[in-house]
């Protein structure tokens, strides 16, 4: 089962993930596959002007202007909302039970913690994960996890790859609450999903201020750095993942073997 | 069979490893105490200091903890090579300037962060891994890993992303387009050092 699991989950990384199959071997991060630099750079100063000029504003103003408890919670509900992806990443990246955890947590918060707004689930010990199919590709491509494919800059999204980017279009594909609103909300189906992205984006954003200012202020090539950055903070919670996995079957084998004695 | 009784004895190598590496700090100098030690000493600083009296005692700290040659030479990666001994040392003390001032404006005003050390993973290559967590007041502590050779720390690692290595793709990135010439680099770092 894991295994048939195992080779689809490959086989749909096949359309984008393995195709950057350059080996950057132990320099990692410090050589990311970048073949189509000069239309990544383009792109990228587009994202830095649209965001000096309107997103950073924007994300200051949220994080110095609302109140951190109004903060908190729509943090929570947009997490909520990103629960059911998750879980269906965590089928897919071969770990049934924290998937039932993540669905446990995602029904609690959407009752007891209206609609999401409030976290009770963290206090009833049901911990937060999140996953995205980008992960999952990562966990199962037999590559080193700093080889995600060619980087690809995205428009308005930011740094990706193909295996990151591949990730995304699938988490969108599968995402249940996309799917429900296209049915249920009808004609304005694209208005409820777009409220719900830019809420993600400025909060994204409001967190990540700090540090991508510390990280421009600081590099004589931003987009290099940045590049950089990225890739390794992939490799580092893709790593993270496989290296789990690998304690547990360990200790599932030593288990096993003292069933056999 | 012989695999298996080959694996036991892998296992209860590694405790003994384990246990000896918890016992040994006795003798040299704890690469965790190390770790605690220049994060109280940057935590003081930041609480007592403000502008360039702050810039130069993180300097003073980053020289004394740090081993800003070698971070300095990985992180001009083959360039370094090709670079005279002039441009090395200028790049030496352009770069400290540039990690004193990142550093000291990095943290602002202290904000009550704590850091916890975690594992301790000592690596083949002489190399010494120390995990730890920087506690916030607000929000989730960040993940720090701090890696130590010969008593010097030689990399942090922020959330998986490596200090020196950031360096190392960014001065490589800048040195590329400005003709493969080590100079431009120099230069541009000593303008901002001058700053």
């Amino acid at each position: 089962m894991a295994a048939s699991i195992r080779r689809s989950v490959v086989a749909l990384a096949l359309c984008g993930g393995l195709v950057g199959g350059c080996a950057s071997g132990d320099t990692g991060a410090a050589e990311v596959w970048d073949p189509i630099e000069t239309p990544n750079r383009f792109i990228f100063s587009i994202n830095r002007a649209v965001d000096i000029i309107a997103l950073r504003p924007l994300a200051v103003m949220y994080r110095d202007f609302v109140p951190d408890r109004a903060q908190t919670s729509v943090r929570n509900a947009l997490d909520n909302l990103g629960e059911p992806v998750t879980a269906i990443n965590e089928v897919f990246q071969g770990d049934p039970s924290r998937a039932a955890t993540t669905v446990a947590r995602f029904l609690v918060n959407s009752t007891i913690g209206l609609a999401g707004l409030f976290d009770v689930a963290t206090s009833f010990g049901l911990e937060r994960t999140k996953e995205d199919g980008g992960k999952t590709i990562g966990m199962w491509a037999g590559v080193e996890p700093e080889n995600g494919g060619f980087y690809l800059m995205l428009p308005l999204v930011g740094p990706s790859n193909a295996r990151d980017s591949t990730g995304m279009m699938m988490d969108y594909l599968v995402d249940p609450f996309r799917i429900l609103t296209f049915n249920l909300a009808g004609n304005n189906w694209d208005a409820w999903q777009a409220a719900r992205y830019g809420a993600n984006v400025v909060d994204y954003r409001s967190r990540t201020i700090f540090a991508l200012d510390d990280l421009e202020r600081n590099s004589v090539d931003y987009y290099a750095a940045l590049r950089s950055a990225y890739t390794q903070n992939r490799a580092d919670a893709i790593r993270q993942k496989r290296e789990k996995t690998d304690t547990k079957s360990e200790l599932e084998r030593r288990e096993n073997l003292s069933l056999v004695k | 069979m012989p695999l298996l009784a080959c694996r036991r004895v892998v296992f209860r190598l590694a405790a003994a490893a384990v246990v000896s590496g918890a016992a040994l700090p006795a003798l040299a100098a704890d690469p965790a105490q190390l770790v605690q030690g220049t994060a109280q000493q940057v935590i003081d600083i930041v609480k007592t200091k403000t502008g360039a009296d702050r810039q130069a005692a993180i300097l003073q700290v980053l020289q004394t903890k740090f081993d800003l040659p070698a971070m300095g030479r990985f992180a001009l990666g083959t360039h370094w090579n090709q670079a005279t001994e002039d441009q090395r040392t200028r790049f030496l003390k352009a770069v400290a300037i540039a990690e004193a001032r990142a550093y000291s404006e990095r943290f602002g005003q202290y904000g009550g962060q704590t850091l916890t050390v975690g594992k301790v993973t000592p690596r083949a290559n002489g190399v010494t891994i120390v995990d730890s967590r920087l506690n916030q007041t607000s929000g989730q502590p960040i993940k720090l890993e701090w890696e130590v050779r010969n008593d010097r720390i030689t990399d942090v690692k922020v959330e998986g992303v490596s200090m020196v290595m950031t360096r190392r793709s960014d001065f490589n990135s800048y040195i590329q387009n400005h003709g493969g010439k080590v100079d431009a680099l120099v230069q541009e770092l000593e303008t901002r050092a001058a700053r």
